[in-house]
């Protein structure tokens, strides 16, 4: 097997781990080969296509680990912190304290996919009436109840105000089952009025300054009980110094985002940069391993596309997605069907933009937390999406439906009307189950035909 | 004088009208799909509703949404796209234990009025919001105490043409009428009912049952609680002082008076629920939801290991008859059982 980048199977992968082996490849402490994840029941694995570089391997091995590190962090002492919702805010704030761990019991959506529905979550979501009208978020339900995926933290909170209402609904059951919330209040984000005060949030959009201060009050008060579970005080400057760090892994990924949309050839598949980016929001329970992970696999990148190689046919469409995706495998799928990502937005680029470091450190939080493209309306989103697909040249937009959540019933129409009039290009929307073999043939169909029409549209 | 609509209990109908503008509360017929709205698949039909009733409304000259549920919220962005009327989002905070979010929905009051200003309003001067609020405290507790001596539907549309309307139009229509005490008593608890499912409580009276307490949005849950008179001096709003007293009030009585499942936590609603259900000896509990409706859907499976009561979950889509007809079915073997 070459060093050509390409996407393999995992069988594949066996045969490509014993060839880093022999070629004296370091692994950290939680590597070794992929198959041996399948052992703990996570089956999509075998159905999933990967990137065959060792930056790769680190960055699975290190998503599919994050259990243990939640078992050793409270073996040593350290105290878990359940932040919900707000995705990227709390966990810069805790990962500032020395002995606060935090992650998101939200990355439940997940077990379903990578378990093939096996872990059986989503009964026991249905058995508490919480059934598939609901986003599939309601795995964290199960995950929970049989404490079988992560630890139960010792102190759970979560943000309410502008939120999905399944996902609110979702934590108050599991509060009403005995796991009590610290819950917070972000406000939906609106355009400031013309003779209000206004202040420039990360990634472009504006608030006015009296909701900033209101986020901020709000952030005290969950500094408050941080502190509290930690018994450590936090001051400004370990505050400064967790932005600085969440930083640093901001700006991996951006320059990795670059690469990836802009590159003429592929540099890296869909699916590994879903990862990549999902670990800007909690760090995968690890924040300086993450900068590791992120930092090996920029460097293969940089090397790739100096390189000149790639993953994917130079003529690959370019597709900007919206909304990740409850089925890994579909990202596998749109590179399948002859498509490339050019420009994501996967709910959390607040957790992507860099936070400012030259303000007190709770204002510059507030700011990022405002900044999230789901606490505002469906359009400043879309605006901001039709900003990305400016700058990258995305040929077409998929908006990819969470099923049962409650924003994706009207922001679709919003977002597709508001991309195709700035635009003319192609917009398609799909619904993208836990597991999605059942609908794959008419999902390959659907891509199929938007990458054909992409490149119909070239030759006009 | 100009209107304005809105549907959300949150949103108090005295501060508009101390506008000098009629509030209006909003109940929608149904949920019928229209063309403005496109693909409906997975939205609320309430929300649906609601959204049809604000396009075809031609008398309208502005309309509040509120944040309370994410599918409202996000109609807004829908209403600013296909509707000519301006429209107003208004943040009513979901948490409700800290000075700070009632700070926020005072401000969001106030940012209301400056809203309601543009679009012709008056800035409430001298004793008007006072003599407004008195005069709603007043016609709200007349409704109250009609409960007893009406039917359910009878209530329900009463309540509804005091939203409607204010307090201007009502009629005290109870003179002379018995006190209803047949039947067994029952609680109906949910979210809003649009006007066609008011028929729902006709068909639980119809079989046997009384209802006794209308626990939905567009029932008497969601009035807001009776004003602290004392807190209402004479010296109006604004004070030269700089003191809200009738603005702090009515904050109160709505924000904080109003339990409703999508508070954080939500614990206060089911409070309220167990004292209601005592006070009026229930029996049974109609769970009345709307599909795709997340917050009281998830709420069903709670209620029933939280209460001893038999509780009958009716689940709609608010558009057509074969709907009624088995919820007619559902709610008759419900009260056999009973």
């Amino acid at each position: 097997m070459s060093d050509k980048p390409e996407r393999i199977t995992l069988e594949e992968w066996d045969l490509r781990y014993e060839q880093l082996q022999r070629a004296g490849t370091c692994q950290p402490n939680y590597g070794g080969p992929l198959s041996r994840h399948v052992a703990d029941g996570d089956q999509r694995l075998l159905k999933l296509r990967y990137d065959n570089s060792a930056a790769a391997l680190r960055l699975w091995n290190f998503l599919l680990t994050e259990e243990d590190r939640l078992h050793d962090a409270r073996a040593g002492g350290k105290k878990l912190i359940g932040t919900m919702k707000d995705l990227g805010t709390v966990p810069v704030m805790a990962y500032s304290f020395d002995n606060i761990v935090a992650f998101y019991p939200d990355g439940a959506w997940w077990i379903p996919c990578v378990m093939e529905l096996s872990a059986g979550l989503l009964s026991i979501a249905d058995s508490l009436g919480i059934d598939e009208s609901f986003c599939p978020v309601r795995a964290m339900l199960g995950a929970f109840v049989t404490g079988a995926h992560f630890p139960v933290p010792d102190r759970l909170i979560c943000s309410a105000g502008a939120t999905c209402d399944d996902f609110s609904a979702i934590a108050q059951r599991l509060s009403s089952l005995g796991h009590p919330i610290l819950w917070w209040e972000i406000p939906h984000r609106r355009r400031p009025d013309p003779d209000e005060a206004a202040v420039n949030l990360p990634g472009g959009f504006t608030a006015p300054k009296c909701q900033v201060e209101f986020v901020k009050s709000e952030l005290e008060r969950i500094k408050t009980a941080v502190e509290e579970t930690a018994g450590e005080q936090l001051d400004e400057k370990k505050l400064s110094a967790g932005i600085k760090e969440a930083n640093q892994v901001r700006r991996y990924l951006a320059e990795l985002r670059h690469l990836a949309f802009t590159a003429e050839l592929c540099p890296i598949p869909a699916l590994e940069m879903l990862i990549a980016e999902m670990l800007a929001i909690h760090f995968c329970s690890d924040r300086r391993e993450t900068i590791e992970v992120l930092k090996e696999l920029l460097d293969e990148v940089q090397a790739r596309v100096q390189a000149g190689v790639g993953i994917l046919d130079a003529d690959a469409a370019k597709i900007f997605w919206v909304n990740p995706v409850a089925d890994l495998q579909v990202m596998n799928l749109l590179e399948d069907c002859g498509g490339r990502i050019c420009g994501t937005e996967y709910l959390f680029t607040h957790a992507l933009h860099e936070i400012p470091e030259n303000l007190p450190p709770l204002e510059a939080l507030a700011r990022m937390t405002l900044a999230d493209p789901m606490v505002g309306s469906s359009t400043d989103r879309a605006e901001r999406i039709c900003a990305d697909i400016r700058k990258l040249g995305s040929e077409a937009i998929i908006i990819s439906r969470i099923p049962g959540a409650s924003h994706c019933a009207l922001e679709g129409q919003v977002i597709g009307e508001i991309v195709q009039e700035e635009f003319n290009i192609p917009v398609l929307e799909i619904e993208v189950p836990p597991v999605t073999d059942s609908m794959r043939p008419t999902v390959r169909t659907r891509l199929e035909a938007l990458v054909e029409t992409v490149k119909a549209r070239r030759k006009r | 004088m100009k209107r304005i609509i809105y549907t959300c209990p949150y949103v108090p109908a005295e501060w508009i009208a101390a506008h000098g503008l009629q509030p209006s509360r909003v109940i929608p017929d149904a949920a019928e799909a229209t063309a403005p709205l496109g693909r409906a698949e997975g939205v609320c039909p309430y929300v649906q509703g609601f959204i049809n009733e604000v396009i075809t409304d031609k008398q309208a000259c502005g309309v509040v949404i509120t944040t309370v549920c994410d599918q409202m919220r996000r109609a807004f962005d829908i209403l600013v796209r296909r509707s000519d009327v301006p429209v107003f989002l208004m943040n009513v905070p979901n948490t409700w234990q800290n000075v700070g979010v009632q700070k926020l929905y005072i401000d969001e009051l106030k940012r209301l009025g400056r809203f309601l200003t543009g679009l012709g309003g008056k800035s409430p001067l001298g004793d008007a919001l006072t003599e407004i609020m008195l005069k709603y405290d007043t016609a709200r507790k007349s409704i109250l105490a009609a409960r007893g001596y009406l039917s359910a539907g009878r209530y329900a549309e009463k309540i509804a043409a005091f939203g409607r309307d204010g307090p201007g139009r009502m009629t005290n229509n109870t003179t002379g009428l018995e006190p209803i005490i047949e039947g067994v008593p029952l609680a109906i608890v949910g979210g809003p009912l649009m006007r066609r499912d008011f028929d729902i409580l006709d068909i639980a009276e119809q079989a046997g049952g009384r209802i006794v307490l209308d626990a939905t949005e567009t029932g008497e849950r969601g009035m807001c609680m009776p004003f602290d008179r004392r807190r209402l001096p004479v010296a109006a709003w604004p004070r030269h002082d700089g003191r809200d007293e009738p603005l702090m009030e009515l904050a109160n009585a709505y924000f904080g008076g109003i339990q409703d499942v999508s508070r954080r936590p939500n614990s206060e609603l089911y409070k309220w629920l167990k004292s209601k259900f005592t006070d009026r000896e229930v029996r049974g509990i109609i769970f009345h939801r709307y599909v795709w409706c997340d917050m009281w859907h998830a709420e069903l499976r709670r209620l029933k290991d939280w209460t001893d009561l038999p509780v009958l979950d009716i689940d709609t889509t608010g558009d057509n008859e074969t709907r009624r007809h088995r919820t007619a079915n559902r709610i008759h073997a419900f009260l056999e059982t009973l």
